[in-house]
């Protein structure tokens, strides 16, 4: 533990009234104080926000996704009545690139676009409308270039180096055992994933507040206000603690806000104009303003004994990152670590490439590199079942790792690490009836109420995935928390005040918090202030980390309250602090009983203590791709059950069992609307999520054409929860927000295959895949060696 | 997962082309950006601004190469940059 000491600095908005949480302590399902606001349309989300005397801003973007810019000018936009500043890369004073990893990325472009979209210029205006009007007044001469689109393409020495160290962003080689290793069976695969976007729902959107003494305070949707501030600061070219950065309401995230969107505009407008300035990108451009889940191609060999233990794994991952950097270096690590599964694994070779292409950037999203390679390892191990003519489940548990073995990657397998029991479990789930196809509802059918089918080429289908997921920030990143909690008394009760960083992205983070208060300090009344970066920062609210993270810092802040207290208890009424704890706003002892009310012993002060938590050390991979890589990896199995209309392609999931170890259940409510928004995810990106690229450009920037599941798309959820302690974890909890996400999608993939007996290499799975319709991709030869495909293929 | 500021070492070199050079401006800065590319190191930061970024060692070499492309592609005065991390060997 570490304490740290930090300093209130002022602020240019009121801030909202911070909600006092309902009771419930830990473990108990405790109503969330956003979640009524929310469903009822009363919830201010950052697009909201409003400022009296605000100007507008906007972002000119290229249409191009590549090109030079060979003149730009902007004098008609800046003459029309209503604008306040057009502003453009000559006009940032700080630094002119920015990026988590690496600063590749331009604030505003020069000379070269590398996306369609790139923001080129920005205007602020005393109307949204005045402010899009101008941005067509501004003229930019563009010579195009030829887009690289093809991350695989973007490897070969003929093609156009898009950054100056080239178009490889990263290769991540893991060496494990003997790397001429054979095998009785064989089974080679090559898979494709999508380009699936996170879809929130909340654009993206801020107010930015000058503060008249050369600072400026942001009011934003993110994941991570530090990160965001040190960034945004940076391109400023003022000192961080000029910039203050308070959280606003976050309409979704998933790894989507992880990188800059509007922040350095807002801010820089804002500073230029001397005016708060608010930008809110529309649906299109949303599309345009945050990173995708990266598509990937994997070609995999798996061998194994013929009696089902796998002997050696083999697989080729190339990731396409898009224009910029963003956090692509770590997923290629993820995907690398990740890569075989949740096995035992006794030879491996591993190689994760990540690529610059013109496609759009890529980044954080839900899974981080565990989505693609899961999909790959599970498809693989359903062929290598086929091709043993072994149950694909007993296949699973034949070879699922188990504490004290090792990972490829070398780090040993912490417990608990209940791989087998998922499986056992979701597979001992009773399946869901099946009730005769003709004269069902149609709404029970493929395809619903369009009327498609009454039951005549229906197939039912069952299929099974396994996935993990590393928690919190790996590989040698110095991860931590800061929570400040302060005790006193208000209307005659103990009142505690949580003030930290960590962002609530809907996840519930403001209620577990008060729930962990609650409970290390025996009172009701807890209050959780706005994050803002007046206190340290938490980290990202991201890599299913923050309840783990922050969670931890929280307890640790309360602990330190409680000692302060137990040792006043000792000094005044000469009580033992190690019989003492706390119960209904007492001091009770062990032995005497109550000892003092809160209310008394706190009086008219404040007790405060401020802390930091730190996860234990993690290290990078070697040269060899080996190391600790990981602080806590958490597990999940999931079976899937379909009905396929098979003349037309179309598909009903019936149902998603889940098994996954929570460690525990913080929330048991908030834990289910994880396991279920993460399976809807999995779903969108097995059946249908896709941003459609055409030569670089997005085809589908629209709520209309990349769909997303709904309501009538979901199916019932059945979770099994196993609550086993990770012994090093606070309250032995596990992150829960991103397993649910990696193993739905290969599950129903394979119940697709189970229905219809066709290969389905690629996700999201289309209509005429199903149907045989598709060309068949991808269109490369099979590696030597190959068993070929077993099925058709798709 | 970041890995902000994670180079053992970062130079930023800023190039200030000659007008009167024999090459044009642009061209001058496209010459010493070509040059700094061969390290492995380089990335863009701004139209007459590179970042060199890595191990101290190859940083340095790099360094010099750039620094004397540069000067042959006719620049007459670099502006340099040099931010070494403190705890970058907790970073890959």
């Amino acid at each position: 533990m570490t304490r740290t000491q930090t300093t209130p600095t002022l602020v240019t908005r009121e801030r909202p009234k911070a909600p006092a949480s309902t009771p419930g302590r830990i473990g108990e399902s405790t109503i969330r104080s956003d979640g009524v606001p929310k469903v009822r349309g009363e919830f201010e989300y950052s697009s909201d926000l409003w400022m009296n005397g605000m100007l507008w801003g906007a972002t000119l973007r290229s249409p191009h996704p590549h090109a030079n810019i060979w003149s730009l000018d902007t004098s008609e936009a800046e003459a029309m009545p209503g604008v306040y500043a057009v502003l453009t890369h000559e006009d940032v004073p700080g630094r002119k690139v920015y990026g988590m990893e690496i600063p590749d990325q331009p604030v505003l472009a020069w000379e070269r676009v590398r996306y369609q979209g790139e923001p080129i210029a920005i205007v602020a205006a005393d109307h949204p409308e005045t402010a899009r009007r101008a941005l067509d007044r501004i003229s930019v001469e563009y010579e195009v270039l030829e887009p690289v689109t093809d991350a695989e393409e973007a490897m070969s020495e003929s093609a156009p180096k898009l950054h100056l160290s080239g178009n490889v962003l990263r290769h991540v080689r893991i060496e494990h055992g003997d790397p001429a290793a054979t095998a009785d069976v064989v089974v080679t695969g090559e898979y494709e994933i999508g380009m699936q976007d996170h879809a929130f729902l909340g654009p993206e959107s801020g107010l930015a507040v000058p503060d008249e003494e050369g600072g400026v305070d942001l009011y934003i949707s993110t994941q991570w206000l530090h990160i965001d501030r040190d960034q945004v600061a940076e391109s400023l070219g003022l000192d961080p603690g000029m910039v203050r950065l308070t959280l606003s309401g976050v309409g979704g995230a998933f790894g989507g806000r992880e990188d800059l969107s509007m922040q350095i505009h807002a801010c820089l407008l804002a500073l230029h104009t001397s005016r708060p300035v608010k930008m809110v990108y529309n649906r299109e451009e949303s599309f345009f303003g945050h990173v995708h889940r990266h598509p990937a191609k994997m070609r995999y060999e798996h061998g194994a004994t013929s009696d089902g233990r796998l002997v050696y794994v083999r697989a080729r991952l190339i990731f396409d990152g898009g224009a910029y950097a963003s956090s692509s270096n770590a997923v290629c690590l993820n995907a690398a670590t990740f890569a075989c599964g949740p096995y035992d694994v006794p030879h491996a070779e591993i190689d994760s490439y990540m690529l610059y292409t013109n496609n759009p950037p890529c980044g954080a999203m839900r899974g981080f590199g565990a989505v693609q390679a899961c999909f790959a390892h599970e498809s693989q191990m359903d062929e290598l079942a086929q091709a043993l003519g072994m149950d694909p489940v007993e296949l699973r548990i034949e070879n699922a790792i188990e504490p004290g073995m090792r990972f490829p990657f070398g780090q040993e397998v912490p417990p608990p690490a209940p791989v087998a029991e998922l499986l056992e479990r979701v597979s001992a789930v009773p399946m869901p009836e099946e009730k005769e196809v003709v004269g069902r509802d149609l709404r029970e059918l493929p395809g619903g109420v369009s009327n498609v089918t009454h039951g005549e080429g229906v197939e039912r289908g069952v299929g099974y995935a396994l996935g993990f997921k590393n928690i919190g920030f790996s590989a040698g990143f110095d991860d931590y928390s800061t929570a400040r909690v302060t005790l006193s008394v208000e209307d005659d009760e103990p009142l505690a005040r949580v003030h930290t960083a960590a962002a609530e992205v809907g996840q519930g983070l403001i209620t577990v918090q008060a729930q962990i208060a609650r409970t290390e300090l025996g009172i009701e009344k807890v209050v959780v202030l706005p994050a803002d970066t007046r206190v340290g920062s938490a980290g990202s609210s991201s890599a299913s980390r923050q309840t783990y993270m922050t969670g931890a810092a929280v307890k640790m802040a309360c602990e330190a309250v409680r000692e302060h207290l137990f040792e006043r208890v000792r000094e005044e009424f000469g009580e033992d602090p190690g019989d003492l704890f706390l119960e209904d706003g007492r001091v009770v002892s062990g032995g005497h009983g109550i000892v003092v009310l809160l209310t008394e012993l706190i009086g008219g002060e404040e007790i405060e203590e401020l802390v930091e938590f730190h996860h234990k050390e993690t290290i990078p991979l070697d040269e060899k791709g080996q190391g600790d890589a990981h602080v806590q990896f958490a597990f999940a199995a999931h079976r899937a059950v379909v009905e396929v209309d098979t003349e037309l392609g179309l598909v009903r999931v019936v149902e998603i069992a889940s098994a996954q170890d929570v460690g525990k259940a913080m929330n048991p409510q908030a834990l289910e609307g994880q396991i279920e928004g993460g399976i809807a995810q999995g779903l969108g990106l097995a059946l249908m999520e896709e941003i459609q690229i055409g030569e670089g450009k997005v085809l589908n920037a629209s709520f209309t054409d990349y769909l997303i599941p709904t309501i009538l798309d979901m199916p019932p959820v059945r979770a099994e929860i196993l609550e086993l302690a990770d012994p090093e974890a606070p309250y032995g909890l596990k992150g829960v927000g991103e397993p649910p996400t990696i193993a739905s999608t290969p599950a129903i993939v394979a119940a697709l295959r189970d229905a219809t007996g066709r290969k389905l290499s690629r996700v999201p799975v289309k209509p005429d895949q199903i149907v045989g319709l598709a060309k068949k991709p991808p269109d490369r030869p099979l590696q030597p060696g190959s068993r070929g495909p077993q099925g058709e293929e798709s | 997962m970041p890995g902000y500021h994670r180079a053992e070492l970062s130079v930023e070199l800023k190039l200030v082309p000659s007008p009167t050079g024999e090459e044009a401006p642009r061209e001058q800065v496209e010459a010493a950006k070509q040059a700094a590319s061969g390290s492995g190191l380089a990335r863009e930061a701004g139209p007459e601004t590179t970042v060199l970024a890595g191990d101290r060692a190859e940083v340095l070499e790099a360094l010099v190469e750039a620094i004397r492309a540069s000067l042959d592609a006719g620049v007459r005065t670099i502006e340099v940059k040099v931010e070494a991390e403190a705890e970058a060997e907790r970073f890959d």
